[in-house]
């Protein structure tokens, strides 16, 4: 456990770091993925096999690829110093993030943890989705979320289409018969 | 097998305390926030904020495995947490080519129509 420990964190804070501090954009979005895998296996370590393999569908695939689509369509050809691509808010943004960092760690490094055990997690899929469903002892509150999910991803859907779409008449329109 | 290596490997197959998950949790979380604090791209900007997204699910998926009361249910908050994301790229993405598109660049300090 220890050992994978300490490979999987390293691997999502190596990762992390990349993200924020590679010169090209692409790389950046495959560190992205390189830490998602991480925290994937810290689901499989915390007895979450099933949302560890969400994790790896939806943000190694999906995420991923719709970020590196975004990429493509927006990039033009740029040196790559670090001049160029760091904000002017390069030390104010330091000060605050090691705040934030060392805030957090100290609080929950000060609780006291000691009534906890791992292990108490829900190995079984089955349980999961009668978890996620509000049925059979999970809190109700869980079916209204799901249904409001829904339909939140079918609003975005939408408002993905509507914001990206270019309009009739704007550009370049290949296909579009006026 | 002599004992103290038989120490070190019960040392090794340990289950860890709590605060190891919720450490990494809080580290995570400020990388991202710094990421999106200083960089330019507004792509690279949403790539750390999902790193926040995710710092806060592995914190969420530690209590529910760790704490006897939690009943495992945060993994279903999770799960609803990577749906939300999920539809938070997709608009965001969008809107950042909505922009590209009109301002023919993505960098968010050279974005400032609403600047006072």
């Amino acid at each position: 456990m220890v050992i994978a420990f300490v490979f999987l964190a390293s691997m999502t804070l190596i990762c992390s770091f990349g993200v924020v501090l590679s010169r090209s954009i692409i790389h950046s979005a495959l560190f992205m993925s390189g830490a998602f895998l991480g925290i994937a296996g810290f689901y499989v370590m915390l007895n979450a096999p099933a949302l560890a393999a969400f994790q790896v569908l939806i943000y190694v695939g999906a995420v991923t690829v719709v970020i590196l689509f975004g990429i493509m369509f927006t990039q033009r050809p740029q040196a790559l110093h670090y001049r160029t691509i760091i904000s002017r808010q390069l030390w104010p943004g330091f000060f605050v993030a090691i705040g934030v960092g060392t805030f957090l760690a100290y609080v929950v490094a000060i609780q006291d943890w000691s009534g906890t055990e791992a292990g108490n997690g829900l190995r079984s899929v089955a349980q999961l989705g009668e978890n996620l469903l509000g049925v059979n002892g999970a809190p109700p509150i869980f079916g209204l979320l799901f249904e409001v999910a829904s339909v939140l991803l079918l609003v975005a859907v939408i408002a993905a289409i509507v914001v990206s779409r270019r309009r009739v008449g704007d550009g370049v329109d290949r296909g579009v018969e006026e | 097998m002599p004992p103290q290596v038989q120490q070190f490997v019960d040392t090794l197959n340990a289950a860890l305390p709590l605060e190891g998950y919720l450490v990494i949790g809080a580290i995570m979380f400020a990388i991202g926030a710094w990421g999106a604090l200083i960089r330019r791209n507004a792509v690279v900007v949403f790539m750390c904020i999902e790193l926040m997204i995710n710092a806060v699910n592995l914190s969420l998926v530690a209590f529910a495995d760790y704490l006897p009361d939690a009943g495992g249910f945060g993994v279903g908050y999770a799960v609803l947490v990577i749906a939300v994301a999920a539809a938070e790229v997709a608009v965001g993405l969008a809107i950042v080519l909505a922009v590209y598109r009109s301002r023919k660049t993505v960098n968010v300090d050279e974005v400032n129509l609403l600047k006072g």
